[in-house]
C-alpha cells in the first residue's frame, strides 16, 4: 500500500511537472498579432486527410508545395517565410471545430487558409469572426461566403459560386438555345440549390424555360427515378447539378432510357476530367459527348497548356517540392492558385502585416494574372461585392477532353 | 465498509484531485482537449456497461450521442433553454430511446445485434438530413454566440470563481463525467451489475437463477443510451456545432475501439480509452501527413495495443496491482 501511494506522488509530481514546463512555453511571444514575426507568417488550414473525401486533401498539399516554392526561391512575402500548418478534420465538421481552434489557441496561426468543405467553414465561422482571426479563401462555393460578408468581414470565399456558375449556365442556354426546355437534376442542399437558383436566375426574361427539377438525397443509392421522371417532362435539355458519383449515373440512366437530350450541362464539381470518362463508358455513352461545363482555372492534363510557363512551373514546383504527389490530379492547382492569391493579399497588406490589415486590404482587392487561372480572370472584391472570383469560361467535352470556348463570362453578385 | 471499497474510494479521490488540479498545470488549449476526453469517458462509461458488463456489443453509440447533441441544440435554439439545463432532457430522451431499440434488439444476440446496432449508426445521419425542418438538415445548426450557450469565448463566473471558456468546458464535462463513473460503479458493485455480469457469462444461467434476461439487456441499453446522450450533449456544448457529419458512423466505431482499449467489463481503465480516442489520431498525424499514412499508424498502433494489452488499460491496471502487492 505504502509503494502504491508513492508511485502515485511520483505519477502526479511527473504529471504536474510536465504540465508546468508546457505553461511556460506557452506564454513566450509578445507583440503584435499572433502568428507573425519579423521573417515568418504562420498560416493554418483544415483539410480531409483521412475519410470519405481524403482525395480533396491534394487542395492543401498544392498550397503547401507552393508556399514551399516561394520560401525557396523569394524568400518568403515581404522577408517572412510562409509556412502553412494544415490538419486533418476527416471531413467532420466537429472535427473541424476543435481542430481550428487548436491551430488559433495552442499554434497561434496568423489566419486560417483555404481550410476545405461548406458545413466545416461554416462551423468555425463565428468562432473566427469573434476572434478577429481571417478566415482566407475558403475552399467551397458556397453562395454565404459573399453574401453575408458584412456579418463576418473577415471571412472571405475563394472560387464561383454555385449561383454564378448557375447564372452562367443560364445565360449561355438563353443565347444559344431559344426555345429550350430544361429539366434539372439536384443535390437537395445548399450546394444544388444555389446553381438551380443561379440557372433560373440567368434564364429570367428568356425564352428558355426550366419545366422540371428533380432532388435527390446524398444519401439515396441511385437517380434513376428522378432521371425517368425528367425524361418524361418532355424537356430537351439536361442540367445536372450532381457531385461526382450521381452524374455518371445520371449519363448513364438516361442513356439507358434512350433520352436524347439536344444539351446537356454538367456542374463543375462533378465534371473532372476522370468522371468524364468513366461516364462516356470508353465513347459508348454518345450523351457525355458535347456535355458542356465551367472553368477558372488550368487543367493539367489539358494538352493546350503543355507548354505554357506556369503549368510547366507547376509540375517544376510538385516535382520538388510535393514529389510523391499525382502531378496530374487537377486540385494541385487550385491549391496553388490559392496559395498564389494568398500571397499576393499579404503582400499587398504591407511590412506591417496585422490581422486587421489584411482584412482591410481585402476589402478593395485586385489581383490579376494568376498563372494557375485561365487567362485575363481576375481575383476582385470592392464595395459590397465579396465574390473574390466571379468569371470563368465555358468548356465542352469533346474527343475525350475539355475544350474551352468563347471569351469569359463575367457574373455580378448585386 | 471493506478494504476494496475503501481503494477504490482512494483511487477516485485522487482521479478526482489530479482532474480538478490539471487545468491550473495544462495551458488554455489543452484544457479544451481535456474537455472532450471527459466527453468520451461519458460515452465509454456507458459503453462499457452494455459491452463490458452485460455482454451485448454496440456500434451505433454515435447515434445515441447524435439523439443527445441534436435535444440540447434544439431545445437551446428553438426553446431557450439554458444549454447546461439540456443535459438531462438530452439523457432522459436518449435513455428512452435506447430503451425503445433495446425491446427488440433485446432477442438479438452476438453479431446480429452488432449489425443491428450498426444499422442505426448509419441510418441516423441520414434521418437528420431527412427532418430538415426539425433538425437544420445538412447545414446544421450553430450554437456559438447564442445567449443560451454559457460561454463564447467568454469569461464564466461560477461559485465565485472566474474560469475562462475553455477551463468552464473542461469543468462542467469533468464534473458530468465523474458523477457518471461514480453512478457507474454504485450500479454495478450492486444486484443490478450482477445480473449484467450474470447476462453476459451464461445467458441460460441467468436464467435458471431467476434473472429476466429481456428486462435486464433492456435497463442495460436504456442506461447506456442515457450516458450516450448526455455525451453528445456535452459534445454539442463544446463543439458549439452540430450537423448530420458530427455523428459519422465512425464515432461508433471509434467508441467501441475505446472500450476495448480500457479493458472490457472494468472501469479502471476507462480514462486512458478516452483518451486514445481523443488523442491518437492527432497524434498518428502527427507521425506522417502523407497521404494515407495517419490511418496506417492509428491501425498499427491498435493491433499492437491489442496483442501486447489484450486485457486493455485495465488489464495492465490489474496486473500494475498484482506486482505491487507482492
Amino acid at each position: 500500500m505504502n509503494r502504491k501511494l508513492m508511485m502515485t506522488c511520483v505519477a502526479l509530481v511527473v504529471a504536474l511537472a510536465l504540465g508546468v514546463t508546457a505553461a511556460i512555453a506557452g506564454t513566450v511571444r509578445g507583440g503584435s498579432d499572433p502568428g507573425i514575426t519579423d521573417n515568418s507568417i504562420l498560416l493554418g488550414g483544415t483539410a480531409p486527410l483521412t475519410g470519405p473525401a481524403s482525395q480533396y486533401a491534394s487542395v492543401a498539399r498544392g498550397a503547401e508545395a507552393y508556399f514551399k516554392y516561394l520560401n525557396a526561391t523569394k524568400g518568403g512575402i515581404n522577408g517572412r517565410k510562409i509556412t502553412y500548418k494544415y490538419a486533418d478534420d476527416a471531413y467532420n465538421p466537429a472535427q473541424s471545430v476543435p481542430v481550428t481552434r487548436q491551430l488559433v489557441e495552442q499554434d497561434k496561426v496568423f489566419a486560417i487558409f483555404n481550410s476545405l468543405g461548406t458545413a466545416h467553414n461554416v462551423a468555425v465561422r463565428p468562432y473566427l469572426n469573434a476572434m478577429k482571426v481571417p478566415q482566407l479563401f475558403v475552399a467551397s462555393g458556397a453562395t454565404t461566403w459573399g453574401r453575408d460578408y458584412a456579418q463576418y468581414p473577415y471571412t472571405i470565399g475563394f472560387q464561383p459560386s454555385y449561383q454564378a456558375e448557375g447564372w452562367v449556365y443560364g445565360k449561355y442556354l438563353s443565347r444559344t438555345a431559344p426555345g429550350a426546355k430544361v429539366a434539372v437534376l439536384f443535390q437537395n442542399d445548399d450546394y444544388g440549390k444555389d446553381l438551380l437558383g443561379g440557372l433560373k436566375r440567368g434564364l429570367q426574361r428568356s425564352k428558355v424555360k426550366v419545366i422540371a427539377a428533380q432532388p435527390y438525397e446524398v444519401t439515396s443509392p441511385d437517380v434513376a427515378s428522378q432521371i425517368a421522371k425528367l425524361k418524361a417532362s418532355g424537356a430537351d435539355t439536361l442540367a445536372i447539378f450532381a457531385t461526382p458519383t450521381f452524374a455518371i449515373q445520371a449519363f448513364q440512366f438516361a442513356n439507358k432510357l434512350g433520352w436524347k437530350p439536344k444539351h446537356v450541362i454538367n456542374n463543375a464539381v462533378a465534371s473532372a476530367s476522370t468522371s468524364m470518362q468513366i461516364a462516356s463508358s470508353a465513347g459508348q455513352n454518345k450523351l457525355v459527348n458535347g456535355t458542356i461545363s465551367i472553368q477558372f482555372l488550368k487543367d493539367p492534363t489539358d494538352p493546350k497548356w503543355k507548354n505554357d510557363p506556369a503549368m510547366k512551373l507547376y509540375r517544376t514546383i510538385m516535382k520538388k517540392f510535393a514529389p510523391s504527389a499525382n502531378v496530374a490530379d487537377p486540385l494541385h492547382v487550385y491549391g496553388m492558385a490559392a496559395a498564389w492569391t494568398a500571397s499576393d493579399a499579404l503582400k499587398k497588406a504591407g511590412k506591417d502585416l496585422t490581422r486587421e490589415s489584411l482584412r482591410k486590404t481585402l476589402d478593395t482587392f485586385t489581383a490579376t494574372g494568376n498563372p494557375f487561372m485561365l487567362p485575363g480572370i481576375a481575383v476582385k472584391t470592392a464595395g459590397k461585392d465579396h465574390y473574390p472570383v466571379e468569371q470563368m469560361l465555358l468548356q465542352k467535352w469533346q474527343n475525350n477532353s475539355w475544350n474551352s470556348f468563347g471569351g469569359l463570362w463575367g457574373y455580378r453578385a448585386s | 465498509m471493506s478494504r476494496a471499497t475503501i481503494r477504490t474510494l482512494a483511487a477516485f479521490a485522487t482521479l478526482a484531485v489530479v482532474v480538478a488540479a490539471l487545468p491550473a498545470f495544462v495551458n488554455d488549449f489543452r484544457a479544451q482537449q481535456f474537455a472532450y476526453v471527459g466527453v468520451y469517458l461519458v460515452a465509454l462509461t456507458g459503453l462499457n456497461i452494455l459491452t463490458g458488463y452485460t455482454g451485448q456489443i454496440s456500434l451505433g453509440h454515435g447515434a445515441f450521442m447524435a439523439i443527445g447533441g441534436y435535444t440540447t441544440s434544439i431545445l437551446m435554439i428553438d426553446h431557450g433553454v439554458k444549454d447546461v439545463a439540456t443535459i438531462p432532457f438530452a439523457l432522459v430522451v436518449a435513455g428512452v430511446a435506447g430503451v425503445l431499440f433495446g425491446l427488440p434488439a433485446a432477442r438479438l444476440s452476438g453479431l446480429y445485434l452488432a449489425l443491428a446496432t450498426f444499422g442505426i449508426a448509419l441510418a441516423t445521419p441520414a434521418l437528420i438530413k431527412k427532418f430538415e425542418g426539425f433538425t437544420g438538415g445538412g447545414a446544421g445548426v450553430n450554437l456559438f454566440g447564442t445567449p443560451e450557450l454559457t460561454a463564447s469565448l467568454t469569461p464564466v463566473r461560477f461559485l465565485g470563481l472566474e474560469l475562462n471558456f475553455n477551463n468552464w468546458l473542461y469543468y462542467l464535462c469533468w464534473t458530468v463525467a465523474l458523477v457518471g463513473y461514480v453512478v457507474a460503479w454504485l450500479i454495478l458493485r450492486g444486484r443490478t451489475g450482477r445480473a449484467f455480469r450474470a447476462v453476459r457469462d451464461s445467458e441460460t444461467a441467468a436464467v435458471s437463477s431467476g434473472i429476466s434476461l429481456t428486462r435486464t439487456k433492456v435497463l442495460a441499453f436504456g442506461i447506456s443510451a442515457a450516458y450516450a446522450g448526455a455525451a453528445g450533449s456535452l459534445f454539442a456544448i463544446t463543439t458549439t456545432f452540430v450537423n448530420p457529419d458530427t455523428f459519422p458512423v465512425t464515432l461508433s466505431i471509434f467508441l467501441l475501439v475505446g472500450v476495448v482499449v480500457s479493458g472490457l467489463g472494468s472501469l479502471k481503465g476507462l480514462v486512458a480509452g478516452a483518451i486514445f480516442i481523443q488523442f491518437m489520431p492527432l497524434w498518428s498525424q502527427h507521425v506522417s501527413k502523407s497521404p494515407g499514412a495517419p490511418a496506417v499508424v492509428y491501425g498499427t498502433v491498435l493491433i499492437l495495443l491489442i496483442l501486447v494489452l489484450p486485457g486493455g488499460a485495465s488489464g495492465l491496471i490489474a496486473r500494475l496491482q498484482h506486482l505491487t502487492r507482492r
